[in-house]
């Protein structure tokens, strides 16, 4: 073996092993002309230069979004006279914990349970006069 | 006033319509259609006027659950199917307080009740639970909803009506008056 190549071996050996740095992702997306021209107009406005700090901002600011969707904040803009618009934007709206009302999944509490099973397995109650007013074909 | 009783659409006014609570309005102009036809987790029905067919001027929301047989107490649990308990949940009912007092809140709990017996005899299910704000439970109570035990102080109110108590109501051939 050449020297050189044996004392590399040996010196490696000898070195603290290196923590693995996280490989990147590379992300490519098809943008339509007109999409391609908002962000070349965008990174201008922003004083940008790359697509990697354009898009790592973006996602910053779209994850604050959904985190604040999330905890049932609405984002609001508010003019300097006062106006305020709502963001009404239809992805964000699935997180908002209001979409989950009308959940199947029913929270009880145990209480309630107990109340809810001795109910149903005794005998039903006599209809009301409303409710049989209610039922009328 | 001549009012109908349909599924919501998707075309049908409810920018405008204002119950006085904020949640329920919300609920109508935000989720209701989200809801109904792309999700399908519970579907909204809106009363309307011949007049201005798509003008909404109340609106409830039916969904199904069920609760599972191993969360009851023990005790209760012979006294039950062994399954899980289906039920209908009325997840929402309000009436736009322009048109409050025209007896469209009766219309509504009505056609409620009536397709909760209708899914029952097709597809089965045992009774119908609603939250009810703690003040509009006296309201559920002239139907015969029972409130259940174990609500918090401020919180909702869950009420439960037997299915069998509505489909007796159904098969009374009753002569009372339409006011009590």
């Amino acid at each position: 073996m050449p020297r050189a190549v044996k004392e590399k071996s040996k010196k490696a050996a000898t070195l603290p092993a290196k923590t693995p740095t996280p490989r990147k992702t590379k992300f490519q997306a098809d943008l339509a002309p007109s999409e391609d021209s908002m962000v070349r107009v965008l990174k201008a406005e922003l004083q940008m230069t790359s697509n990697t700090d354009f898009l790592s901002d973006a996602l910053a600011l779209f994850r604050w979004a959904v985190s604040e969707r999330k905890r049932g904040h609405r984002i609001v803009s508010e003019s300097s006279t006062g106006e305020r618009k709502i963001l009404l934007f239809p992805r964000l709206e699935r997180v908002a914990p209001e979409v989950t009302l009308p959940h199947v999944d029913v929270q009880w509490t145990d209480k309630e349970l107990e109340s809810l099973a001795e109910l149903a397995s005794g005998q039903p109650a006599e209809p009301t006069n409303a409710l049989i007013r209610a039922m009328r074909k | 006033m001549a009012v109908t009783i349909r599924r919501l659409e998707e075309f049908d006014e409810v920018e405008n319509f204002d119950c006085g609570d904020e949640p329920l309005n919300n609920y109508l102009k935000r989720h209701a259609w989200t809801n109904q036809e792309k999700v399908s987790i519970g579907v909204t029905y809106a009363a309307v006027d011949e007049s201005a067919p798509r003008t909404v001027l109340g609106y409830f929301t039916l969904a199904t659950s069920s609760v599972p047989r191993d969360r009851f107490p023990q005790k209760y649990v012979r006294g039950l199917p062994p399954y899980d308990l289906p039920l209908i949940l009325l997840a929402r009912l309000a009436v736009d307080k322009r048109f409050s007092g025209r007896g469209l809140g009766h219309a509504m709990i009505a056609e409620a009740l009536k397709i909760t017996l209708r899914v029952a005899d097709e597809v089965g299910c045992r009774c119908i639970i609603t939250d009810a704000y703690p003040d509009k439970a006296g309201w559920y109570a002239r139907y015969g909803f029972l409130p259940l035990e174990g609500a918090s102080a401020t919180g909702p109110q869950k009420m439960f009506l037997d299915v069998r108590t509505i489909r007796r109501a159904s098969s009374i051939d009753s002569f009372l008056p339409e006011r009590a």
